[in-house]
C-alpha cells in the first residue's frame, strides 16, 4: 500500500469512526451510568436500543406522526418504561434478595421481553430502514468522505454527552446521583430519596439510548437483533474504566476508530475481533481501564 | 424540659434476626444522651433504627410527639434527625463543599445553604482550608470533623453521633467533644453512642448502657461514673 493511500484511509478511517464511535459513546453512557450507582451491568441496554428505535418507527411509519411529535413520545415512552422497570423489577428483586447476580438476571429478563415484544408486533420480520431526517449528500472533510447524515450524528451525540456532563457535574440531581454511587449509605443519612434516584438513573439512561437509536437507525437496517451493537458499547465502557463517564465517551470513540482502521487496513471481515483485542489489550496493560481509578478494597 | 425524641419498647430486626429488643429511651431538649455497651450490644443499630434505616418490628419512636416509626429515611432527616455515621462515611470522590452540599440535599434556600456554610467553617476552620479538596483525601480527624458538618448541613434539632473518637488520638478527641459540648450549648439535642465510657459519660447528663440489644442499665451519667459495676465492665 502506498503512503498516499494510507493517509488517505487513516483520514477516512478517523472520521467515520469518531461517527459511529460517538453513537457507541452514548450506548457506553448509558450503560456506565447505571453501573455507577448500582453496581448492575444493564444486560438490556441493547434491547432498550432495538425497542426505542422500533417505538419511532411504529409512530413515524405506522401511525404517521410527525417528526416533533413522535421523537420526544419515544424519549418519553423509553424514560417511563425503564424507570417503571427499576421500581416495578430491579427494587423487589432487591428487596426478595440482596444477591447483585439477581438483578443482572432481571435485566437479562427485561431484554428479552423487550425483544419479544417487538417481535410479537412484525414489524422486526423484515428488515426496515428508518426515514432520514438529514439528508444523505456528501461531505468531504480533509480527504475523507461523509454524508451530512454523519455530520449530524456526530453533532447530536456530542452535544448529548455534554449535557450528561454537565447534568453530573453541575447540577443537584446529578451531585445526588454521584453520591448514591460513592456511598449509599451515606446518600440516605443526607435525606436523598435512594429509590428515586435509581428510577432517574434508569430513565435517564433509557434515554440516551434511545437518542443514539435514533441517530444511528437512518444508517443501518432494523432488525430486532440490531440490539446486538451493545456489545461495542460494552466493550468501549471496558476500555474506559467501567465506572467513569468521560472514559466512556472515549472507550466509545477509541472502538469505533479501531474498527474502521482495522476495517480500511487489514479486512472488513477482520472488524468484529477488533474490539476484543482492544478490551483484551486494555485489561493487560491497564485493568482498571483508561479513565479507572486506583483498584480499591472495598470494605464489606 | 420536653423530650425531643423518644423511643418506646422498639424491636428491630435485619431480616430474620433480632437486632434491638424492647428498646426505649428519652432525649430531652437540649440534652446531651450517651448510649453505651460492647461491640454488637446494639448502639449502631438503634441509631440506625431511628434514621429508618433498618425496619421497626414493634414499638414506637416519637420526635416532637409525632409517631416516625414508619416514615421514610429521607423524611426523618427532613424532619430534624440527622446521623452522624460511624467510620467517617464521607462521599470520597466529591470535594469538601460538595459534600456539605450533600448534607443540604433536603434544602432549597441556597443563601441559608450558604450561611451555614461559613457557620460549619466556624465550628471546624481547618475545613475552610480543605474546602476543594477531595473527601476522601483528608486525614481521620479532617474526615470525622466533615462527617459531623455535614450533619448540620440539615439544619437538625437531635445529632445522632455514632462513635465519633473511634480511631482518633486522645488530642483530637479532646478537640472532636469540644466542638460537640459547644454545638450542644448552641441548641443542639444529641444522642451519643461511644466505646469510649469515660469520655460519653464525662459530656453526657444521663446515660443508657446495652447487652444484647437491650437496656440493661440507665442513669444519670454522673450515678453511672460512681457505679462499680459499670466502671469495671465499661470504663476499666
Amino acid at each position: 500500500m502506498d503512503l498516499e493511500l494510507a493517509i488517505l484511509f487513516l483520514q477516512q478511517g478517523l472520521v467515520s469512526g469518531l461517527v459511529i464511535g460517538s453513537v457507541y459513546a452514548l450506548l457506553a453512557l448509558s450503560i456506565v451510568m447505571i453501573f455507577k450507582t448500582s453496581e448492575v451491568p444493564n444486560f438490556a441496554a441493547g434491547e432498550v436500543f432495538m425497542a426505542a428505535a422500533y417505538c419511532a418507527l411504529f409512530l413515524m411509519v405506522f401511525r404517521a406522526l410527525p417528526v416533533w411529535l413522535a421523537i420526544p413520545l419515544t424519549l418519553a415512552t423509553s424514560f417511563l418504561v425503564a424507570a417503571l422497570f427499576r421500581r416495578g423489577v430491579l427494587t423487589q428483586v432487591a428487596k426478595a434478595s440482596g444477591s447483585p447476580v439477581n438483578l443482572v438476571i432481571a435485566t437479562l429478563g427485561l431484554s428479552y421481553v423487550l425483544k419479544g415484544l417487538v417481535r410479537r408486533t412484525g414489524y422486526g420480520d423484515t428488515p426496515r430502514s428508518f426515514p432520514a431526517l438529514v439528508s444523505t449528500d456528501s461531505v468531504m472533510i480533509g480527504q475523507a468522505s461523509l454524508t451530512r447524515l454523519d455530520m449530524a450524528i456526530f453533532v447530536a451525540a456530542v452535544v448529548v454527552m455534554a449535557a450528561v456532563f454537565w447534568l453530573f457535574a453541575y447540577t443537584k440531581v446529578g451531585r445526588s446521583m454521584r453520591a448514591v454511587g460513592m456511598n449509599p449509605k451515606a446518600a440516605r443519612l443526607m435525606g436523598v430519596n435512594i429509590e428515586r434516584v435509581h428510577m432517574l438513573v434508569w430513565g435517564l439512561s433509557a434515554v440516551i439510548s434511545a437518542i443514539a437509536a435514533l441517530l444511528i437507525a437512518p444508517k443501518i437496517l432494523m432488525t430486532a437483533e440490531m440490539g446486538s451493537v451493545v456489545t461495542m458499547a460494552f466493550a468501549a465502557a471496558i476500555v474506559g474504566g467501567f465506572t467513569s463517564l468521560p472514559g466512556a465517551v472515549v472507550g466509545g470513540f477509541v472502538i469505533g476508530i479501531v474498527e474502521n482502521l482495522v476495517g480500511l487496513f487489514i479486512s472488513s471481515r477482520a472488524i468484529v475481533v477488533a474490539p476484543f483485542l482492544v478490551i483484551m489489550l486494555v485489561l493487560i496493560f491497564r485493568p482498571q481501564g483508561l479513565f479507572g481509578g486506583r483498584f480499591a478494597i472495598k470494605k464489606v | 424540659m420536653a423530650d425531643l425524641l423518644e423511643l418506646r419498647s422498639v424491636s428491630a430486626a435485619y431480616g430474620r434476626i433480632q437486632a434491638i429488643s424492647g428498646i426505649s429511651l428519652k432525649v430531652p431538649e437540649g440534652a446531651i444522651i450517651a448510649l453505651l455497651g460492647a461491640n454488637g450490644a446494639g448502639k449502631t443499630t438503634t441509631l440506625n433504627t431511628i434514621s429508618r434505616l433498618v425496619p421497626v418490628t414493634s414499638g414506637s419512636i416519637l420526635f416532637e410527639g409525632k409517631p416516625i416509626e414508619r416514615a421514610s429515611s429521607h423524611a426523618v432527616v427532613r424532619a430534624g434527625i440527622s446521623q452522624v455515621p460511624e467510620g467517617r462515611e464521607v462521599f470520597r470522590d466529591m470535594s469538601v463543599a460538595e459534600n456539605l452540599e450533600m448534607g443540604a440535599h433536603g434544602r432549597n434556600d441556597r443563601a441559608g445553604i450558604r450561611s451555614d456554610i461559613e457557620r460549619a467553617f466556624d465550628y471546624f476552620p481547618i475545613l475552610k482550608e480543605r474546602i476543594a479538596q477531595k473527601a476522601g483525601t483528608l486525614s481521620g480527624g479532617e474526615q470525622q470533623m466533615l462527617v459531623i458538618a455535614r450533619a448540620l448541613m440539615a439544619r437538625p434539632r437531635v445529632l445522632l453521633l455514632d462513635e465519633p473518637s473511634l480511631g482518633l488520638s486522645p488530642l483530637l478527641v479532646e478537640k472532636i467533644f469540644s466542638i460537640i459540648r459547644r454545638l450542644n450549648a448552641d441548641g443542639l439535642s444529641i444522642l451519643l453512642v461511644e466505646q469510649n465510657a469515660s469520655v460519653a459519660l464525662g459530656a453526657s447528663s444521663y446515660a443508657y448502657i446495652l447487652e444484647n440489644g437491650e437496656v440493661a442499665v440507665e442513669g444519670t451519667s454522673a450515678d453511672l461514673k460512681q457505679d462499680d459495676a459499670v466502671r469495671r465492665s465499661y470504663i476499666g
